[in-house]
């Protein structure tokens, strides 16, 4: 049993952390932007990631002959932490879900076309899974791709697309075979995002950051551009998740979240008196502490579990998944109660405490036990596959 | 980073759980419940002669010289069995304040003795109407002569009814001292309170009990020192033994909900039922890895101070809500004594409540990150 990194590990994820703080810029990084930090959604921010694909940062789990180095999945971990402990942009869809997806069922011409565009930061993707009919039960995808001369001929609707306002490409997953059970009708495309047929529409959120929902009007995609076999889209989309665990929903922000409070009470006052005094106050910080422990020894469980490369940590990341988006709720609430009135000062003021940071964080975390798999369905996962449950809906 | 345990590791838990499946059975927990004397002769001969009542006692005294990890792995199998056994009382805490403050001859005399289980030390620490802190130990230690004279009354003592030696925790003018004082000296006097836990735990009467000032434990005034380092260590063994109880009651109630069936449904399948489980899971799972964590920092040399309560808190608050929704979903029988959730249900609120509770660990614990 080790709870350290290995000495190459630690070395890595201390060159990691002095590049960042040479590289502190606060356009790029700005913690109040909570979770949407993980974009590279500005000119800064992509130049950013350029920035970190000329270090060697990306792709670095991936095959060496597709310019990768085959290091351990770890060292990704690392890096995504890292990133998000400095509210930086985060390696993630392109490296991760659509790369990894690309190495192991694209043809030659997508390969060619997109890995080395990845490595270089010169591409930014959309993912469109979610649609109006089509949240939790991912697989019930309704968006129509009809066989037309050459390519496939895409109508209908996806929701919930996050990053379709910036993105380059767009990876959809689309119904080629409606005939066959609903797991097996679905095969996923790559879309250029500027092509006429697509119309984006913001979704505003009560985060600061909005989402889309993105209509397909006779969107033509080349034969080409199908990846992977038709029909093993949904395979391909689970088994994406599968392969990138370590770059999933990071706990930086919530220890960094933490931490601010903490720090916050240790130099707060109350009618005179230090904040850090009131008993309801230590009792509050006492338990957000311990749970956060709690979550960090969650994500070690799963980080060993996916190192040991047996089958895919899916239990250990979906309790991980599970405590620590209800821990970062709850954290936001505490900070909220522990400010009393003056946490209901909106966030951006510089009157209010810590700029309002936790009333901002407040809003913008209450998607966490939702997005990406909703609690309930961890729920699900956790009691099927590792209680032996039956199927419980 | 790795969570694999050693094969030797691996080793001592087959070791711990095949024997105490023989030796601490349901029923024999049962029957040790309430009973004065508290623990079956052939479990504790059985310990003994495993190694375990010396485990982590220095081979030099007999003993097996292992870290707080494998001392967490043991703990969570006697959780689990619900072993009724003095081994905390004895070979943990008492152990733990002799090697820490002990002279050598008071070393040389109990600890062999604790590591082979011949003799049984037991904490004299809580009081009527005071904490579980510093302030709380209020029994007067009078200098007179060549010795000290206690005048007292402390509460909750395990096992004081087989106890060889008891470690009392007294008040001397210079702040908190330990004694080893023998239970049968002159001017005590005990009377067995039944517990939430069953475990058999007495009120003993100091009336001007004499002893020596070779009995004291360490230095003047250092006891309470000792007794909070001890006390650090032993809530990762008793955090373990939190997990081992949950873990168990959960795995017994998730068996029990694939085969009841209502609606024609086993209960497994109500959504409703399966998500306290997978919550509990969660809870369990994650607070195992804290307290490996909490244990393998101590056997690194490193400071426990956050970790230990921290691990004792989460633990511990897992223990009772598992016992509690596991009793729902369990249904009426649970409220039965013919079925086994209560024993867990109560063990576990009882163990909550021992060896520092909820609101104490969270004023550790906030001190250490508040304060620093
Ligand atoms: C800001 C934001 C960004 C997003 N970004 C993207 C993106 O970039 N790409 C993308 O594809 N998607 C994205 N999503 C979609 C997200 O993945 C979905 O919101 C999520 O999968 C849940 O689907 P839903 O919102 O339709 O809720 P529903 O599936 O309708 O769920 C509603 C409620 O029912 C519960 N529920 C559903 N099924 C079960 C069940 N079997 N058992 C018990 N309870 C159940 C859920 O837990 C939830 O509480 C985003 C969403 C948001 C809000």
């Amino acid at each position: 049993m080790d709870f350290d990194f290995s000495p190459e590990e630690q070395k890595f994820a201390e060159e990691v952390e002095a590049w960042l703080v040479e590289n502190e810029d606060p356009v790029v990084m700005d913690h109040h932007r909570e979770n949407f930090t993980q974009l590279s959604d500005t000119p800064e921010r992509r130049a950013f990631m350029k920035k970190l694909a000329a270090k060697g940062w990306l792709g670095m789990s991936w095959p060496k002959e597709y310019g990768g180095q085959e290091i351990e999945g770890v060292y990704e971990f690392i890096l995504n932490e890292a990133l998000s402990k400095h509210a930086a942009p985060q390696i993630g869809k392109g490296v991760g879900i659509i790369g990894k997806t690309l190495i192991r069922h694209g043809s030659e011409f997508l390969k060619k076309k997109f890995l080395p565009l990845i490595l270089d930061a010169e591409i930014e993707f959309a993912v469109g899974y979610s649609e109006p009919e089509a949240g939790s039960d991912a697989a019930n995808m309704q968006l129509k791709a009809e066989k037309v001369d050459g390519g496939w001929m895409l109508n209908g609707q996806k929701m919930w697309t996050t990053s379709a306002h910036f993105a380059d490409w767009y990876w959809v997953g689309a119904r080629t075979d409606p005939e066959k059970p609903k797991h097996d009708g679905l095969s996923l495309f790559l879309v250029p995002m500027d092509h006429p047929g697509l119309e984006v529409q913001s979704l505003p959120t009560i985060g600061k950051d909005t989402t889309n929902q993105v209509f397909f009007n006779d969107v033509f995609v080349p034969d080409e551009y199908l990846v992977g076999q038709r029909g093993k889209g949904f395979q391909m989309i689970s088994e994406a998740l599968d392969l990138e665990r370590f770059t999933m929903f990071t706990l930086s922000p919530i220890a960094n979240r933490t931490e601010v409070l903490v720090d916050w009470v240790k130099k707060a006052k109350r009618d005179g008196e230090p904040l850090k005094d009131d008993p309801n106050v230590r009792r509050l910080i006492a338990n957000i502490v311990t749970d956060t422990a709690v979550a960090k020894a969650l994500s070690t469980r799963f980080v060993c579990a996916a190192k040991s490369g047996g089958k895919p940590p899916t239990v250990q990341s979906s309790q991980y998944k599970l405590f620590t988006t209800s821990l970062s709720q709850r954290v936001c609430k505490d900070a909220l109660d522990i400010q009393g009135h003056e946490g209901t000062i909106m966030e951006g003021q510089d009157d209010a405490p810590l700029r309002g940071r936790f009333e901002g964080a407040y809003r913008a975390t209450m998607n966490e036990t939702v997005g990406g798999g909703s609690s309930e369905i961890q729920k699900n996962i956790i009691a099927r596959r590792h209680l032996g449950l039956p199927k419980n809906f | 980073m790795d969570l694999e345990l050693s094969e030797e590791q691996q080793m001592v838990i087959d070791m711990t759980r095949s024997m105490l499946e023989e030796y601490s059975t349901v029923d024999v927990v049962r029957v040790m419940e309430d009973d004065p004397k508290g623990y079956p002769d052939p479990l504790w001969k059985q310990m003994g002669e495993l190694g375990l009542n010396g485990l982590l006692i220095p081979e030099s005294y007999g003993g097996g010289g292992q870290t707080l990890l494998e001392g967490a792995l043991v703990y969570e199998e006697l959780g689990r069995a619900m072993a009724p056994v003095p081994h905390f009382v004895s070979c943990v805490m008492s152990a733990n304040v002799l090697l820490a403050a002990g002279s050598d001859a008071q070393k040389q005399a109990w600890l062999p003795k604790i590591a082979s289980g011949e003799a049984i030390l037991t904490p004299a620490w809580l009081e009527p109407e005071r904490g579980y802190g510093e302030a709380g130990v209020a029994l007067e230690a009078k200098a007179d002569g060549d010795g000290f004279v206690l005048t007292g009354r402390k509460r909750s003592v395990p096992y004081a009814g087989v106890a060889t030696q008891l470690v009392v925790l007294a008040r001397t003018k210079d702040g908190v001292d330990l004694f080893l004082v023998d239970p049968k000296a002159k001017g005590i006097t005990s009377k067995q309170l039944l517990s939430q836990g069953r475990e058999p735990h007495f009120q003993l009467d100091f009336a001007g009990v004499r002893v020596n000032a070779s009995d004291r434990i360490g230095a003047p005034g250092s006891g309470w020192a000792t007794w909070n380092d001890a006390m650090l260590q032993g809530i990762v063994l008793l955090a373990a033994q939190a997990i081992g109880g949950a873990d168990r009651c959960l795995l017994e109630t998730v068996a029990y909900s694939k085969e009841r069936v209502q609606f024609d449904k086993p209960l497994g399948a109500f959504q409703a039922l399966s998500h306290y489980m997978a919550d509990a899971s969660t809870r369990i799972d994650g607070g195992r890895v804290l307290v490996h964590e909490a244990a393998w920092n101590h056997a690194q040399g490193r400071s426990i101070a956050r970790f230990a309560p921290m691990a004792k808190l989460f633990c511990c608050e897992a223990y009772r809500e598992t016992t509690r929704v596991c009793a729902q979903i369990w249904g009426g029988v649970a409220f039965t004594i013919e079925y086994d959730q209560q024993m867990f249900f109560r063990r576990a609120k009882h163990l909550q409540l021992s060896w520092w509770d909820t609101p104490y660990l969270e004023g550790l614990i906030a001190a250490d990150v508040l304060d620093g």
